[in-house]
């Protein structure tokens, strides 16, 4: 069908429709926008400080992580190509958000 | 190092207003954009010219399964002298300097009073009416290098590298809320990159060579030499060579 | 199902701002008694990161379904009907154009020869 264009065969016989990745690549990063600025006002009401905050960003990343796959069920094949790419994917572009986030918050609410 | 203590008036007067600041002239920038930007409009003889374009290609590839006389009949209907559609279509030749073209330029200038002008001009009012607040400090150590980074308009050299002055915080604002904007504004994203899926599906036929004169005489040329080999001329014998070997 | 997910993100948004009060009224009243910041109390760091986490739940699925991505997965899904409709096909230039009532007939080139 014309609506879902599908990728150039590969040696592997799966095709992958491009719509649905470009569809479930949005959801992810939406979510991980989101995840970056809840986490970081969360980090920033708990006080954190240093090292302490980079690694509540990891906690949350890997949590949000585990949420996929959770929502995904057990077969996740059908909706990512890989489950690295769905934590690794835009972890430092979402750091700065994180950061933006976690100073915001922190200097509202323990800096005054 | 003593820890300072701040005006909590600060936080409502300087720190809090920055960030909603930005954030607001972020959004009125995007709305100001989409008022802004022009529809590249498709005339319909560019859509009709390129789906002729299509269709002649199609003809020149694929008119082996077509009977002789069909594909002569289609041939005719481009390439006739009298009324050939590629002989009786005259079309202009389009300018091709993308300088010269006034749309071109208009988009142009649009772009940069939408990006870099409110950045200046609030940039600027920001400096202005919030100069000279510490507002905030960053939750982790940094080193002096990062001082006049984010320390503007406040020169004091013993203070520590983690505070941040109300200029910085306004361009840390600005470069950290883009993501934001994405997710509020994200419908709207959405909604474009299913136009853009649509044009595609309506055929690459926006793709359009910009100069449709030159590429009707090299298509016309084209159909002109194909020959025209009937692909299915054995195609009943062929059958029968193979069912005789299946069996 | 969906707004069940959205009451989820707006309860937890508004306990997260509740505990983000609740940590700044904690951290002036230290500061009034004089005393040094170390940490929360148990029961705010609790409620935030609780709230967090149930607000990324509610985002998650509220941000939208997740599609399969195997081209297979929507063919199978397309009705018989419409297997018919092939956009590669359609034909808009056949002689049928002549029926409708705004119908010019392009002038030939003998034509405009013989006009002038």
């Amino acid at each position: 069908m014309s609506s879902t264009k599908a990728k150039d065969q590969k040696p592997e016989p799966v095709v992958y429709s491009e719509a649905a990745l470009r569809n479930n690549a949005v959801v992810v990063e939406y979510c991980r926008t989101s995840m970056a600025a809840l986490s970081g006002s969360t980090a920033g009401i708990l006080g954190l400080t240093g090292l302490n905050g980079f690694a509540f960003y990891v906690f949350a990343v890997v949590s949000l992580w585990a949420m996929f796959l959770i929502k995904a069920g057990p077969n996740w094949h059908k909706y990512y190509v890989s489950r690295q790419s769905v934590l690794t994917n835009g972890f430092f572009g979402a750091l700065f958000t994180y950061v933006l986030f976690w100073t915001f918050i922190y200097g509202m609410v323990h800096v005054y | 190092m003593a820890e300072l203590l701040l005006d909590p008036k600060i936080r409502l007067w300087v720190f809090l207003p920055i960030v909603i600041i930005t954030f607001l002239v972020g959004i009125v920038r995007h709305y100001v954009s989409i008022i802004l930007s022009s529809q590249k409009k498709i005339e319909i003889i560019q859509v009709q010219d390129s789906q002729v374009m299509i269709r002649a290609r199609l003809l020149r590839e694929n008119g082996k399964y077509l009977p002789r006389q069909s594909f002569a009949m289609r041939r005719h209907w481009f390439n006739n002298e009298d009324t050939g559609y590629f002989k009786v279509q005259k079309r202009a030749a389009a300018s091709q300097n993308p300088m010269t073209d006034p749309g071109m330029m208009t988009d142009m200038l649009k772009g940069n009073v939408t990006n870099v002008l409110p950045m200046i001009v609030i940039g600027g009012w920001i400096n202005w009416m919030f100069s000279g607040f510490l507002t905030t400090k960053v939750p982790f150590p940094l080193t002096l290098r990062f001082k006049p980074m984010l320390q503007r308009g406040v020169e004091l050299a013993y203070l520590d590298a983690s505070w941040v002055s109300s200029a910085s915080w306004y361009f840390l604002n600005v470069f950290g809320l883009r993501t934001i904007y994405t997710l509020v504004l994200g419908e709207n994203n959405a909604a474009d990159q299913s136009k853009v899926m649509q044009e595609q599906m309506s055929g690459a036929a926006m793709a359009m060579p910009p100069d449709p004169k030159a590429a009707f005489k090299a298509e016309w040329e084209a159909l002109e030499i194909t020959e025209h080999r009937w692909a299915l001329a054995t195609a009943e014998a062929d059958l029968l060579v193979n069912e005789a070997k299946e069996q | 199902m969906a707004s069940v997910h959205k009451i989820i993100v707006i309860v937890g948004f508004i306990s997260l701002f509740h505990s983000a009060f609740s940590a700044a009224q904690h951290r002036s009243y230290l500061r009034i008694s004089s005393q040094e910041f170390t940490t929360l109390p148990l029961d705010i760091i609790i409620q935030a990161v609780s709230s967090l986490f149930a607000v990324m739940w509610g985002v998650l699925n509220v941000s939208g379904k997740l599609r399969e991505i195997p081209a297979a997965a929507e063919l199978n899904t397309v009705k018989w009907e419409t297997q018919r409709n092939l956009p590669s096909f359609y034909i808009f230039n056949h002689r049928g154009r002549a029926l409708a009532d705004d119908f010019v007939p392009t002038p030939s080139k003998g034509e405009l020869e013989n006009l002038e």
